[in-house]
């Protein structure tokens, strides 16, 4: 090519590469209106979005207790005050810990632990899942029975046995989930895996000479990962339902502003009608693990189609 | 040279482990292919076609596929020849698209639905053809250093990360202009208009026809010496078939290089075709020139196959069949596969099984009888050209 005709080719060319750009952005833009339609996933996302807030600005809504501000601080003149009693809104336990500062601060908890959790047992599964689909045979055989080992025991028991062999310490809960959630990722990876390597464009990719790890990053990770994304997204949710059962129980520290160990302070002030410690930090993990749940479904529905209608 | 042909298959056996058997899918097979030729390889479904070309690029998965005997024997330069079974799996690799390259069936499945086509393309380009794009960023192969090839495998990769691209340096932007270019050029090459807007689109936006010219300017990027399509316009509308064929050929003609087509459309081997070899339970039972053959076949099979199709002057109800149906490959017997359904065969057909026998010049053909068969002759004019079953469809 000449480089006259490239100058004049020249104008052209960016006018096209801005009109590719917008384009890129104007389908991201339809998807993520396709997923906002859905009025369950906005209030989804509305809660999620609060929730984050809370957990960013928790210092500047309540003084953080020294020296360690996941122990609520306690206010012994005012034990097992009503909401409303004297600057506490959501009212105070049975050792005086503001119920309020305990929702704020247990957020942080909260997002603390399905992050870690989640995006641990994404990588790993999802590491040990593709070692089984791309290489097959006997290693997948080996891995996939003991991940079998792993489901034969529902998620809560197991991970109830790990924390407290482990101790009750709030990062154990973490270490038991994590152990835990780890084999859902790679179950659901492999099968995909599975399927996408069927796929002509695989075929295709060999017949150009690709490596196995670059077909597996190019043509079958992309095409298999939307189930991970929605699974990942509901387990922002569960994890946090399980974690708040296992301190529930006093597998977290004494006093630690995690919404389960409020519900479990709470629960013996609920014959004596001091409804508002467990009620209040109930509703905390309700709400957290509804709005990954609307998010989690409304994003299956526009990733994939197939399953409309259920 | 001393022996002219690119690539030449001698005594391939394919056998699949299933629980009921060994299927024995490919049965010493032989033919070759000889540079800018074009080989069509005709049978109906099952019959070992698609197997054998799959073989070729040594795609059949193993297990339960097992190669159980042959060679596959690819030219290089100065008289020597690579064995593609026994080759190291890299030296495969490096065969793959560089040298033979395929096409297939449905290219709708073919493309990866997560990328845009031109990064579907970039990727190959930035695998095979990095010397190209250095170049043709003004950065010389050979002093390229190793900052500039990451540089250019990253622009390439589909995975462009954010981060890289705002460093945006010359050569990066260069490099970048270069790729794209080389990806335009690929696309327009194989007559797709406005091939930068079709970069920026996933395969679902395209059109069928438009999809196969994509998987064919994806295919010939790296300029092989034989291009396998293996039954490229199956999935098509019958409008664009012959196109899509008039593109391949003149892909072939411009680039020289040889064209196999698996296929049992024989409306294509007459017009598109050098040579036919007709493929019938796993084993070649006639090859020679196209015309030839479809002529004057034969071979009991290729006169019923050709006397199936439809011609103008066919009463109505009257369309010929073969009688009975193609046989169970698993753990087959030793004797002529179509025995059973042939009006001539006698019995040795079904004792020994018949080879590929010279005829006449050029010609073979794998039956103990052909003698004796009675000499179907079909009107070659009377068949129906590609074009015209194309207006019949769009009427």
């Amino acid at each position: 090519m000449s480089s006259v005709s490239k100058q004049n080719k020249k104008s052209q060319q960016e006018k096209s590469r801005t009109t590719a750009l917008s384009v890129k952005w104007a389908r991201r833009r339809e998807v993520a209106l396709e997923v906002l339609r859905n009025p369950l996933t906005v209030i989804g996302l509305v809660i999620i979005f609060l929730f984050l807030m809370m957990a960013a600005f928790a210092p500047l809504l309540v003084e953080p207790n020294q020296p360690d501000p996941y122990q609520s601080p306690r206010d012994w003149s005012n034990i097992d005050a009503a909401p409303g009693v004297a600057g506490h809104i959501l009212g105070t336990d049975s050792t005086g810990g503001d119920v309020l500062y305990g929702i704020i601060w247990g957020s942080r908890l909260s997002l603390q632990l399905s992050l870690t959790v989640v995006l641990f047992t994404l990588i790993f599964g999802t590491i040990v899942g593709s070692i089984a689909a791309m290489r097959g045979g006997k290693l997948d055989n080996l891995l996939m029975r003991i991940v079998d080992v792993f489901l034969s025991i529902p998620e809560l028991i197991f991970a109830l046995a790990i924390a407290a062999v482990l101790g009750p310490d709030f990062s154990n809960i973490i270490l038991a989930l994590a152990a835990v959630f780890w084999v859902k990722y790679a179950r659901i990876i492999r099968g995909e895996i599975i399927r996408v390597k069927q796929a002509d464009y695989v075929a295709a990719a060999k017949v150009l000479g690709d490596s196995q790890w670059n077909i597996y990053r190019k043509d079958v990770l992309p095409n298999a990962a939307t189930p991970l994304i929605v699974q990942a997204t509901l387990d922002m949710g569960n994890v946090v339902l399980i974690g708040a059962t296992l301190s529930f129980i006093g597998l977290a520290q004494a006093g630690l502003t995690e919404w389960g160990a409020l519900v479990s302070n709470g629960q013996s002030g609920l014959l004596a009608g001091e409804w508002w410690v467990s009620t209040f930090a109930g509703l905390a993990i309700v709400l957290w693990a509804l709005a990954f749940n609307l998010v989690g479904d409304g994003l299956r529905d526009v990733l994939d189609p197939k399953t409309e209608g259920r | 040279m001393s022996e002219n042909w690119l690539l030449k298959v001698q005594d391939l056996s394919v056998h699949f482990h299933s629980p009921r058997g060994v299927v024995h899918a490919v049965d010493n097979v032989s033919f070759e292919i000889k540079p800018g030729e074009t080989l069509a390889l005709v049978g109906e479904t099952g019959c070992g076609k698609s197997v054998t070309a799959r073989s070729i690029l040594r795609l059949v998965p193993e297990p339960p596929g097992e190669y159980a005997s042959g060679k596959i024997l690819l030219s290089q330069d100065q008289d020597q020849s690579i064995e593609i079974l026994s080759a190291p799996i890299k030296a495969v690799r490096a065969i793959r698209g560089e040298r033979i390259s395929m096409i297939f069936q449905d290219p709708g499945k073919a493309l990866n639905p997560a990328l845009t086509i031109g990064r579907q393309l970039a990727e190959v380009f930035g695998e095979h053809r990095m010397d190209m794009i250095l170049e043709n960023a003004g950065i010389e192969p050979d002093k390229a250093s190793r900052a500039d090839k990451m540089i250019a495998q990253q622009r390439a990769s589909f995975l462009q990360i954010r981060l890289f691209s705002l460093l945006r340096s010359k050569k990066g932007k260069a490099l970048q202009k270069s790729i794209d270019d080389a990806v335009a050029r690929a696309l327009a090459d194989t007559g797709i208009p406005n091939p930068r807007k079709i970069m920026n689109s996933y395969p679902h936006e395209l059109s069928g026809g438009m999809k196969q010219r994509v998987m064919i300017a994806q295919a010939l990027a790296c300029d092989p010496d034989l291009l396998i399509a293996d039954e490229p316009t199956t999935a098509l509308d019958v409008t664009i078939q012959a196109r899509i064929l008039e593109l391949i050929q003149e892909m072939q003609k411009r680039r020289g290089m040889a064209v196999l087509y698996i296929t049992h459309d024989l409306s294509l081997v007459r017009e598109f075709a050098d040579r036919v070899a007709v493929m019938y339970a796993g084993r070649i039972v006639e090859t020679g020139p196209a015309v030839d053959v479809l002529a004057s076949p034969q071979h009991p099979y290729t006169q019923g196959l050709l006397g199936a199709i439809p011609h103008r002057r066919t009463p109505r109800g009257q369309l010929a069949a073969i009688p009975g149906s193609v046989p169970q490959l698993v753990s087959p017997p030793a004797q002529c596969h179509f025995a059973s359904r042939c009006k001539w065969a006698a019995e040795a057909c079904k004792s020994v099984v018949p080879l590929l026998n010279s005829t006449e010049t050029s010609r073979k053909v794998a039956c103990l009888r052909f003698d004796t068969a009675e000499k179907l002759s079909v009107d070659i004019g009377d068949m129906p050209a590609r074009a015209e079953m194309g207006e019949v469809a769009a009427e």
